[in-house]
């Protein structure tokens, strides 16, 4: 096995590969007996690093993509470009759908790194809705594609004056850690982040 | 953009005083080999801590490469919960909650949101860690660390799916006080944090730390103080998920009046233990145009989804990831009349 290979699938598993090469290598995976021996020797040995700084390997889910590996000749060898044509299910698929696909060998082992915000590399907060994210990576796993843009339609807005009675009202029910976050959050939100509309006239508005 | 503070990177420094006032509480001395708590009963510990202890607290905020400070005071006080919590340095808003009343001061919008709440809602309702916790999260300690000369103990709370998020907490060892909190998502990302830079645990706290900083002269104020009332003849309609994530349950069912709205709203709340989503549902006029889209919303780390099922206005809110509240807001139907109530 070539040292690039090597690295990239290191980088993989440190959830530092850009998503195209992830997306990659998935494929190449789900084909190739010895890299996939080797990633699930990299399971076993990054668990176990992983451990020394209070990190560990969550069973279920890389029992799950090991079971799906181990399960899914179908998409071995020659047999695979056949199975992308009619768009059949691949191997990461039924793990999470294909918005994960990108990072599918890190959803596998979940921690919660040491560093610090300002020193991680710090990930979108504002994630678009699974069916939007999905899109990008299920064209890239199809090979060439193009989208075709959805027109514009009016959606169903979330007025800021009702996102705040929201927030509001949810926080009490919410546990004390989480409520903290979610009214701090609140209170340093841009105002832009919650709407913009002026206060409406139909509402129960006092004036003081 | 606000006055917030802006980090480039790294950790926002902080050179204020240090002061766990805990002989002024009546504290137990500082307890360097405290007893051995188990990972779940210091979570426990710490939500005692901070919803029946009295402290002012400053903390420093981080969401989104931004830092902005803020202050927190919680008092309890002959049963009756007080609390304030102020930005100190972005919109000026504040949020004030004197027994039953919540009030939200938003100086930016000059509009106040006081929201009423029934006694009996006022202390209910928060979720707690049990077995079921554990089943879809994985809590552990994994250290031992000082954070302003305090020792702590470094509780991690990892989610076992992507419906959830984790949080990594720093919870003092002699009050149990949460002094540094991230939270993270399912990749184990740090998405929120939180770093108390001065704490004072007090006996006494006046009710003038209760009061807003703020001018209110000509702003708006939105109440709730009507009871909810339903039009004659329209019984309350039984909504409820027909699917779940896994280990969610329904723990709160209620109707009311939000500040500003126009008609009676049900709240569903739906917990695992750890993370909770509000489904808010209320009738909607009749289009007079295309059906509207769902939409995605934030506030901070926290996910809102809406959508509208059969004319009704569905919004989910709760601090975990986009997808769940979406996926609980799709799942919501109604069955028929139901009694409103807990």
């Amino acid at each position: 096995m070539n040292e690039e290979l090597d690295s990239q699938l290191s980088a993989m598993f440190d959830d530092e590969l850009p998503p195209a090469e992830c997306e990659l290598l998935a494929r190449r995976l789900s084909r190739d007996e010895p890299l996939k021996a080797r990633w699930g020797r990299y399971a076993i040995v990054g668990a176990v690093i992983r451990a020394e700084r209070g990190v560990r390997l969550n069973a279920p889910l890389a029992g799950r993509v090991n079971a799906v590996l181990r399960a899914e000749p179908a998409l071995a060898g020659h047999t695979a470009p056949r199975d992308l044509r009619h768009g059949r299910l691949r191997w990461w698929q039924p793990l999470a759908g294909a918005a994960l696909a990108g990072s599918v060998a890190a959803v596998s082992i979940l921690w919660l790194r040491a560093q610090t915000p300002g020193e991680a590399p710090l990930t979108a907060h504002l994630a678009p809705p699974a069916a939007l994210s999905a899109a990008p990576a299920a064209a890239a796993a199809q090979g060439d594609s193009y989208i075709v843009p959805v027109p514009k339609q009016p959606g169903v807005t979330v007025p800021s004056t009702e996102l705040a009675n929201y927030v509001v009202a949810h926080s009490m029910f919410s546990p004390p850690v989480a409520r903290r976050n979610l009214l701090s959050a609140f209170m340093t939100s841009e105002p832009a982040t919650a709407g913009t509309e002026e206060p409406q006239a139909d509402v129960k508005g006092i004036a003081q | 953009m606000s006055r917030a503070l802006r980090s480039s990177g790294g950790l926002f420094s902080l050179a204020l005083a240090w002061a766990v006032a805990a002989a002024a509480a009546g504290e137990e001395p500082a307890r360097k080999n405290a007893p051995d708590f188990a990972p779940a009963q210091w979570l426990e510990r710490m939500d005692h801590a901070l919803t029946t202890r009295n402290y002012d607290g400053t903390f420093s905020h981080w969401q989104g490469g931004r830092v902005e400070m803020l202050r927190i005071i919680h008092r309890v006080q002959d049963g009756n919960v007080s609390e304030r919590l102020a930005s100190l340095d972005g919109s000026g808003r504040e949020f004030i909650r004197t027994g039953s009343s919540l009030a939200c001061y938003l100086p930016d919008r000059r509009t106040v949101v006081v929201e009423e709440l029934p006694t009996e809602e006022s202390l209910v309702g928060f979720p707690t860690v049990n077995d079921q916790t554990a089943s879809f999260y994985d809590i552990r300690e994994v250290g031992h660390t000082r954070i302003n000369r305090r020792v702590t103990h470094v509780i991690t709370v990892s989610p076992k799916d992507e419906y959830r998020y984790g949080y990594r907490l720093w919870v003092d060892d002699t009050t149990a006080m949460p002094l540094k909190s991230q939270l993270a998502d399912a990749h184990g990302q740090v998405i929120e944090q939180i770093v108390f830079a001065s704490l004072t645990l007090t006996s006494r706290i006046p009710d003038s730390a209760f009061r807003p900083e703020i001018s209110t002269t000509g702003f708006q104020w939105l109440r709730n103080d009507a009871a909810p009332q339903r039009q004659p003849g329209a019984a309350a309609l039984a909504w409820s998920a027909m699917r779940l994530p896994p280990g969610f349950r329904m723990t709160v069912r209620s109707a009311q009046v939000l500040p500003g709205a126009a008609g009676a709203v049900d709240q569903l709340v739906f917990t695992d233990g750890f993370a909770s989503v509000s489904v808010f549902v209320e009738r909607q006029p009749a289009p007079s145009g295309p059906p509207p889209l769902p939409e995605s919303a934030t506030v901070g780390s926290s996910s809102a989804f809406s959508t509208v099922v059969d004319g009704h206005k569905i919004t989910a809110v709760g601090e975990v990831p986009p997808a769940t509240v979406r996926y609980i807001a799709s799942q919501l139907k109604a069955q028929g009349a139901a009694p409103v109530g807990h």
